[in-house]
């Protein structure tokens, strides 16, 4: 009854009891904040080139380089519990068939100062990121984004390969919170509690234009393909 | 004070409460009875552990409710051992872009906990592309030969909460496969030792 093994078994099961409710308490104590995300999206420069998915692909398919400006404030969404943000910008487009499409064009992750140390970055990168927010174990600035004429991450296509003269595309911004413990949230359309629907943050319709010769990335073959389309 | 007990010592919980310490560490071993009970017991613990598992596979309809992180593919977002609960049901809206999924690839027995970076179509049709959010490329490397995109099958759920570095115990097991030996060494003899 008092051995070593089942003195050890109660600390050991005193101690997991206590990690876990202490999770779950830290965990609880998101509900509890107030989100406020707002953000104004626009887009800028757009452009439908001819390309190929890698290098020693034949496959040739048309990719938009979609540009845009963007004007958010997701500073709400950093507590303690925040570990980082992942912030994403979709393009989402009604395709042939009633189908709904979404791709990336973009995407940021922004850590709390209490993560900066797991970033994947270069040391110089590194000493600045920690030293932006010295002393500091919250930085709700840092989710304060002013972006104009920001090239995409990514350049997207569709399955078809076909994308040019795609009409009543959006681009609409997205966050996903990372918690230190707990659950994983993602903004939402409808307000729940203390946490506010996104405010704005899609853009307008837009009509992606038809291909464009000029910058096509391998131009020679391309070319008499291509010229023939221009208007 | 024999081993044997007498017939009315049989019935009652302690049999063997008056009896010195060390003859008591091994009154597993000498008492058939209580030996069996220890037995039933290790197994009720075994048993109730898996039903627990397939209970919540049942309520997340994922074959794996809960993984445990094996890579850095996820950083900062998720390290080595942390603990993810997935959820396999569509009850509210689709899986879509930005849900952090983890899914099987034909002929590859380890399962990929990524996001979905592209999404085309929807039902059973759609296709998915996913991207680890430190790698600089997307998952199209990893995939089957032929295979440019995921199907909803091939995903066995989404993340949906996240618990720290509570699984780092499977992966030194699995690195460190001594490790088991010992572990099944010592809850062995706790249940030889143990009593009641």
């Amino acid at each position: 009854m008092h051995s070593s093994f089942t003195r050890l078994q109660n600390v050991f099961g005193f101690f997991t009891t206590v990690a876990f409710v202490l999770g779950a308490f830290i965990a609880a104590t998101d509900l509890g904040s107030t989100r406020s995300p707002s953000g104004v999206i626009k887009t800028d420069n757009i452009q439908v080139v001819k390309g190929r998915p890698h290098y020693y692909s034949s496959k040739k398919e048309e990719y938009a380089i979609i540009r845009f400006s963007l004007e958010a404030d997701l500073s709400s969404l950093f507590t303690w519990n925040t570990k980082q943000l992942f912030v994403y910008v979709t393009a989402d487009w009604t395709g042939p068939g009633n189908t709904n499409n979404s791709a990336v064009i973009w995407d940021s992750i922004i850590t709390n100062p209490s993560a900066d140390h797991l970033q994947n970055i270069g040391p110089v990168a590194m000493k600045k990121l920690k030293r932006s927010a010295e002393g500091k174990s919250i930085a709700p600035e840092r989710g304060i984004l002013k972006l104009k004429n920001q090239k995409p991450k990514y350049q997207i296509t569709h399955p078809s390969g076909k994308i040019a003269e795609t009409s009543d595309v959006t681009l609409k911004l997205h966050y996903n919170v990372q918690p230190w413990v707990g659950l994983l949230t993602w903004n939402m359309d409808k307000s729940f509690g203390a946490w506010n629907a996104m405010k704005g943050g899609i853009s307008d319709r837009f009509t992606l234009p038809a291909l464009k010769s000029k910058d096509s990335k391998d131009k020679n073959s391309t070319k008499n393909k291509t010229k023939s389309k221009k208007p | 004070m024999s081993n044997k007990p007498l017939p009315s010592q049989l019935d009652t919980p302690h049999p063997n409460h008056y009896e010195e310490r060390e003859a008591k560490m091994f009154a597993g071993l000498q008492n058939p009875r209580n030996f069996a009970a220890q037995l039933m017991n290790f197994g009720l613990v075994l048993s109730t552990a898996f039903m627990m598992w397939k209970g919540l596979s049942i309520v997340s309809d994922s074959p794996s409710p809960i993984v445990v992180v094996l890579s850095g593919s996820m950083e900062p977002a998720f390290q080595r051992g942390d603990l993810l609960l997935l959820w396999n049901r569509e009850l509210i809206s689709e899986t879509s872009v930005g849900e952090i999924v983890v899914y099987n690839v034909k002929d590859k027995d380890i399962p990929i906990v990524h996001r979905v970076v592209r999404k085309f179509g929807h039902g059973d049709k759609a296709k998915f592309l996913t991207k680890g959010d430190n790698n600089v490329a997307d998952d199209t490397e990893l995939f089957a030969k032929g295979q440019d995109y995921l199907e909803r099958t091939d995903i066995i759920g989404s993340v949906i909460a996240y618990v720290p570095f509570v699984g780092y115990v499977t992966i030194l097991l699995s690195e460190y496969p001594w490790l088991k030996t010992v572990m099944l060494g010592i809850m062995g003899l706790m249940v030889v030792l143990q009593r009641e």
